[in-house]
């Protein structure tokens, strides 16, 4: 406490003195800034390897498909969650007029938080994922997630229970409406069957996987990236313009709908595909009703600014928040645009995904961050901003780079889309090979990294510039502040009528419940049919559970990441169908946990190339992917062909399959390395018919099973149902192996 | 027995109309409660960002620089 804070006047008796906690706040601005840096880098990293594949020096470590959840990661948990934290930290205490309610349970979500991330920045690149996109950490670490996020709701609400103001501003509201439902997504799409310390089956599979993990995924979005920076976005606007909010009203109807209505919306992201048609049309319906709640917000944010425009001209702060807003707008409408069906079919799967994705985040949560950094930084060390010059110009550039990034992705998107559903006059695919189709977008896929490269620079610019103000002001640690406790606080009389939304708001328990009950209508609603409903996912006799290699193999194909880039979902277009194959069924995923089905195609959908190629095509393929197809930007797997595949863990792997409902017979676990064994050497036999001698023991023959057995299940001959395990006679799982492994030269 | 209620419902196909109907109850309910709202205590609400450090002692960092 500086000095001139201990000389101010003595408050009266009824008035408490306490002090703000801005220690927890400079930890996770700073926090925030480094994150930021390491995450778009890594962004950048990804986004180079798309047209320069040797950037990842051959390193399996920083491989596409293992770098981009270390990206995706990275910015969503690490900058926007320390992010979210900062803006939290500090308006919740000021909203309240309380230091947080422990200061203990404040620096365990601090370290706890970053250690997390530090985990997930060493296992991802060692291939230890789920492979569910934004949950792919593994499950001890999903564990330390709850336990933290637990830590910071208690201490979110013990604070809003021993707050000195009596209402509950709506800030507040988006942080525990955030609180609550991140938790309950992370724990119902967290359940695994745990396998070893690093690896867990999903309890869930195919279809339903996918619906939950979407659900999880979309919310994701809702509740990470959006709640909290709405809640953000409604103390740091009003504070920078120095006016209250334009109406409160609205921004009532704002939470309440955009919370009730978000969670409906999760199917958008399997639309055409084997989930069940009234599930899509739901989350197609709910999604563009969406606009209404999160346009109203946008207004709202922006019209705050009515009568002080001329201060966006001169506040950077401001001028970032006002871009911020814009982008949220302007994400809110792309989104359920690309949610109606006809649309989704040209842009699911191509780069206009990217292009939407990045507008929210280095729009909305990349410029709302830098705004409220700017904001505090001077605050905290009581001075002015050391050069709002220099803020213009990260402006400016950031602006620039954002530009950069997302037209050329538009444009690539577009491009893709319009290509693989272009027929010739004659009724053949205009471009039947999909690498046409990629190379033809590689130089907006070099003008993105321009514009990372240009964002980045933006942060480095601003981390400097925080720092240059961090050292011409005195850090204060704790702001003191004065206020009366509430039982003192005198009832008025508009706080008698029992109906009123300041009831709510004078109980934040209940505000808490009624919350979570508006989240959880829409999660049931579409998730409880889906596990008891068996129309839902019909059954195909002929499908049957992975036979060991291939299981071993679908793990590497996991650890891989090659869902990064491939999708195994065909949907039911011709242009689909004539590209790839039969159109995937729900039931030929009954086995699969978790589900691979992918949402982005730079290369092509695989989930009929079991068949297609011969095994010694996929050995060349996988060594020098340029060997077999000239000009492909996918990474080389030469790895796969040294390193030994560990079978240590099988009988663990087939058990736990087995807990999660796949019928592999009793006793499965003590044959199942014999079969292995059996069927490496036929894809060792194949590949000598290639003229290539590989061992049977190496990585890439399960890879290549696995990859063989993809989508054929529906060509084999319905077989009877599993009996149990006979040594002698070989089992079902064995017949359909040995069907799926092709002799081809 | 959730089975058996999401079966009687009358097909999947109810359960779209009936989740529409749901969301304008809730939208129509959230609507009337703000416009009910009296215009003394909007202001009050809306203003309390503007308040929150009128009881803090801060050294003037309320500047932007």
């Amino acid at each position: 406490m500086n000095e001139a804070t201990q000389t101010r006047d003595v408050p009266p008796a009824n008035i408490e003195t306490f002090k703000y906690d801005n220690r927890i706040v400079r930890a996770f601005a700073i926090a925030t800034v480094i994150w930021g840096i390491v995450g778009m880098s890594a962004g950048l990293l990804c986004a180079v390897q798309l047209f320069f594949p040797g950037a990842n020096l051959d390193l399996q470590f920083v491989t596409f498909g293992r770098l981009r959840p270390v990206h995706t990661n990275a910015v969503i948990f690490a900058f926007v969650g320390n992010g979210m934290f900062m803006g939290i930290y500090y308006s919740l205490q000021r909203l309240c007029k309380a230091r947080m309610f422990s200061d203990k349970l404040s620096w365990l979500n601090f370290w706890g938080w970053n250690a997390i991330i530090v985990a997930a920045a060493i296992t991802l690149p060692l291939g230890l994922t789920t492979s569910k996109e934004y949950a792919e950490l593994e499950w001890p670490i999903k564990i330390a997630i709850a336990v933290i996020w637990v830590a910071f709701t208690i201490n979110l609400l013990g604070t809003v229970v021993k707050r000195r103001e009596k209402h509950i501003y709506v800030a507040i509201w988006f942080y525990i409406a955030t609180a609550l439902t991140v938790a309950i997504l992370h724990i119902v799409n967290g359940l695994e069957v745990p396998v070893t310390m690093w690896k867990g089956y999903s309890i869930y599979a195919g279809v339903q996987d996918a619906l939950v993990q979407w659900w999880y995924g979309h919310n994701a979005v809702a509740f990470f990236l959006t709640t909290p920076y709405l809640g953000m976005m409604y103390y740091f606007l009003p504070k920078a313009a120095n006016r209250p909010v334009f109406s409160y009203r609205l921004s009532i109807i704002h939470f309440w709908a955009l919370i009730f209505i978000y969670i409906w919306a999760g199917p958008h992201h399997l639309l055409y595909t084997a989930l069940p048609d009234w599930a899509q049309s739901l989350g197609m319906v709910f999604s563009i009703m969406l606009v209404a709640p999160s346009w109203g917000g946008m207004l709202n944010g922006l019209l705050t600014l009515r009568g002080a425009w001329d201060k966006v001209r001169q506040d950077p702060m401001l001028k970032f928040m006002v871009v911020a807003v814009t982008a949220y707008g302007m994400a809110t409408i792309e989104g359920p645009t690309l949610a109606i069906k006809s649309i989704n079919s040209l842009s699911h799967y191509t780069d206009w995904t990217i292009a939407h994705v990045h507008t929210g985040a280095l729009g909305w949560n990349g410029f709302l961050s830098f705004s409220v950094l700017y904001y505090l930084f001077p605050r905290l060390y009581n001075t002015k901003l050391w050069s709002t010059k220099l803020a213009n110009y990260h402006f400016w550039i950031a602006l620039l780079g954002m530009m950069f990034y997302i037209v050329p992705m538009y444009w690539a998107g577009i491009t893709e889309g319009l290509m693989w559903k272009q027929f010739t006059k004659d009724g053949f695919l205009q471009y039947p090979n999909f690498l046409e189709t990629v190379v033809q977008i590689i130089p907006m896929y070099e003008l993105r990294a321009v514009g990372g490269t240009l964002y980045i620079i933006g942060v480095w610019i601003m981390a400097f510039n925080l720092w240059k103000t961090a050292r011409s002001g005195v850090f204060e640690p704790d702001t003191v502040a004065h206020a009366a406790p509430l039982s003192a606080q005198a009832h008025t009389a508009e706080g008698k009528n029992p109906w009123g939304h300041r009831v709510l708001e004078g109980k934040p328990m209940l505000l808490a419940a009624l919350a979570l009950v508006a989240v959880l209508i829409g999660g049931l609603i579409e998730i409880i049919p889906m596990f008891v409903i068996k129309a839902n996912v019909p059954t195909i006799s002929s499908v049957k559970p992975y036979s060991p290699l291939e299981l071993l193999g679908r793990d590497i194909y996991i650890r891989e990441g090659c869902l990064g880039c491939h999708s195994q979902m065909i949907r039911p277009f011709r242009s689909e169908t004539e590209r790839y194959g039969e159109y995937s069924k729900a039931g030929e995923f009954v086995y699969d946990h978790p589900f691979l089905w992918g949402s982005k195609r730079i290369g092509p959908d695989l989930h009929r190339v079991g068949g297609k190629y011969p095994d010694a095509w996929h050995y060349n393929h996988l060594d020098d992917p340029r060997s077999t197809s000239p000009g492909s930007i996918m990474p080389r797997y030469s790895w796969l062909l040294s390193q030994t595949l560990d079978t240590t863990s099988l009988p663990a792997r087939i058990s736990a399959l087995r807990r999660v409902g796949v019928p592999y017979p009793a006793g499965y676990e003590q044959i199942a390395l014999g079969e292995l064994k059996l069927q490496a050497a036929k894809v060792c036999t194949n590949l000598q018919t290639g003229l290539i001698k590989a061992n049977s023991d190496k990585e890439i023959i399960a890879v290549i099973a696995y990859l063989q057995r993809l989508g054929t299940d529906i060509k084999a001959a319905p077989v009877a149902p599993i009996a149990p395990v006979a040594p002698e006679a070989p089992t079902p799982v064995q017949k359909t192996a040995q069907l799926n492994t092709p002799n081809q030269p | 027995m959730i089975q058996h209620l999401v079966s009687a419902i009358g097909g999947i196909a109810m359960l779209g109309v009936i989740s529409v109907c749901l969301f304008f109850v809730v939208f129509g309910v959230a609507v009337l409660w703000a416009f009910c709202l009296k215009k003394p205590f909007l202001t009050s609400m809306s203003s309390l960002p503007l308040e929150d450090e009128t009881g803090a002692d801060t050294k003037g960092a309320n500047h932007h620089g």
